[in-house]
């Protein structure tokens, strides 16, 4: 009896295991690790370096997107990142990685929007390196291109509900040689339209 | 009978004879008996195994957890003022409690008005719900603003004929909170889609747009292992040692 309890556990398990591989998440770059350069288009088709967009004490890469209201709800916030980073040497970049949005209306929607650069990540290829997964998503390299944080802006998508400043906190803890506290986190956006999906 | 001592020998060498061929046909029946058991306990696992059909969950036989479960999600009430699908409010409490499946698999889709990629699966979704009523519990999780409870969020469900399945709307301070009780896996992108099984293992997860051939097998894999897993149980609690007790005199 035993025996066959055990038998119909193992042949559960077994079911439920391969099944769970179903399961996919993109890992990307680790924290800690260091981002190699790389090359992209900006929205006017020049080829840019990540090298000479990024400031003297790092980038901070959001990944954006035209249609996202999730990222029209933080376009306030990423603008004001920007401002207030680029006195301190950290560069805001733009990438857009989603596969369903047209150079010109990823041209457009950043003129309009943003004065930071606006990279175009044609087959979701720095997206799929890093691990970034929805919009707004940013990734904190500081001067040595090591990642340092990655994830959610702040802990709301409503701007008066925002409790925790996670990118901020991360980026002024490094900043000042402090250990930072909170390396990741995730909240609510929009996915990122890959190619292979 | 009485034995002279002449014939004695053979009294007990047929005597012998005797008990040992009882001894034997006590252990042919037992033997017998034993068979009989096991041949009807394989027959009832193979006959469930071919013939209970999939729509035939036999966790609905289980009366007692079904109707529990019944009570816990029920189809959609109305918005009795607008007649539009009732949506409720709810907060990272709220959703845990949601996520604990009640005797059937669970589906969960997380969704937003506003994000296209969820627009565009619910009909999928919608007819998923239609058929596997009954078997599977399907509820969805709007991440729309607040303001939305009683506009575009019913609405919509309205128009995509989602009144069956109850609707809920996350409001919470803290979305990473909410996003981590839900999987470990979800980056916060939506749609999101994650199912079940009646134990509350993760079975399936999808960031993006699920695909409906994919999910509905993941659903049929489901119910198909709850059937076995239950099956397997069955006949071993029928064939269970029975102890009998005397009864205690009043």
């Amino acid at each position: 009896m035993k025996k066959l309890s055990f038998l119909a556990a193992a042949i559960f398990a077994v079911a439920a295991f391969i099944s769970f591989n179903n399961v996919s998440a993109k890992e990307g770059l680790a924290i800690g690790a260091t981002m190699e350069n790389f090359k992209l288009t900006d929205t006017s088709g020049t080829e840019k370096s990540f090298n000479d967009l990024k400031g003297k004490n790092g980038a901070i890469l959001v990944f954006l997107s035209v249609q996202c209201p999730v990222v029209k709800g933080y376009n306030e916030r990423i603008v004001k990142l920007a401002e207030d980073y680029a006195a301190k040497g950290i560069n805001v970049i733009g990438i857009n990685s989603n596969s369903t949005e047209t150079m010109e209306k990823v041209k457009a929607h950043a003129a309009e929007n943003y004065k930071f650069p606006v990279l175009i990540d044609k087959g979701n290829v720095i997206a799929d390196r890093l691990g970034a997964n929805v919009t707004p998503e940013t990734f904190y390299l500081n001067a040595k291109n090591v990642l340092v944080y990655r994830g959610a802006i702040d802990n709301n998508k409503s701007s008066d509900s925002v409790t925790n400043k996670f990118l901020r906190d991360a980026a002024d803890a490094d900043l000042s040689g402090k250990t930072v506290a909170k390396t990741s986190a995730v909240a609510f956006g929009c996915s990122i339209k890959r190619v292979t999906e | 009978m009485i034995v002279s001592p002449q014939n004695y020998g053979n009294f007990l060498a047929t005597n012998k004879h005797e008990r040992t061929r009882k001894r034997t046909k006590k252990l042919f029946v037992s033997f017998r008996v034993c068979s009989w058991l096991n041949l009807l306990r394989v027959s009832v696992v193979s006959f469930c195994l071919v013939f209970v059909p999939a729509e035939n969950s036999f966790a609905q036989t289980r009366k007692g957890k079904t109707k529990a479960a019944a009570k816990k999600i029920k189809a959609a009430p109305k918005n009795v003022a607008s007649n539009l699908p009732k949506v409720t409010q709810i907060d990272a409490t709220g959703l845990q409690n949601l996520l604990k499946p009640n005797g059937k698999p669970l589906l969960i889709n997380f969704w937003a008005t506003w994000c296209d990629p969820c627009r565009e699966e619910f009909p999928d979704l919608v007819k998923i719900g239609a058929d596997y009523k009954d078997r599977i519990d399907l509820i969805t999780v709007s991440l729309d603003e607040l303001s939305e409870i009683n506009g575009d969020v019913p609405k919509f469900l309205a128009a995509m004929k989602a009144d069956k399945m109850p609707a809920y709307l996350l409001k919470t301070p803290n979305e990473e909170e909410a996003i981590a009780a839900v999987s470990k896996d979800w980056q916060g992108g939506l749609p999101f889609t994650i199912l079940y099984n009646a134990n509350g293992d993760t079975i399936y997860i999808k960031q993006g747009k699920f695909k409906t051939d994919f999910l509905r097998a993941e659903i049929e894999k489901t119910l198909a292992n709850q059937i076995r897993f239950q099956i397997f149980q069955l006949p071993m609690s029928i064939c269970r040692p029975v102890t009998l007790t005397r009864k205690k005199s009043l």
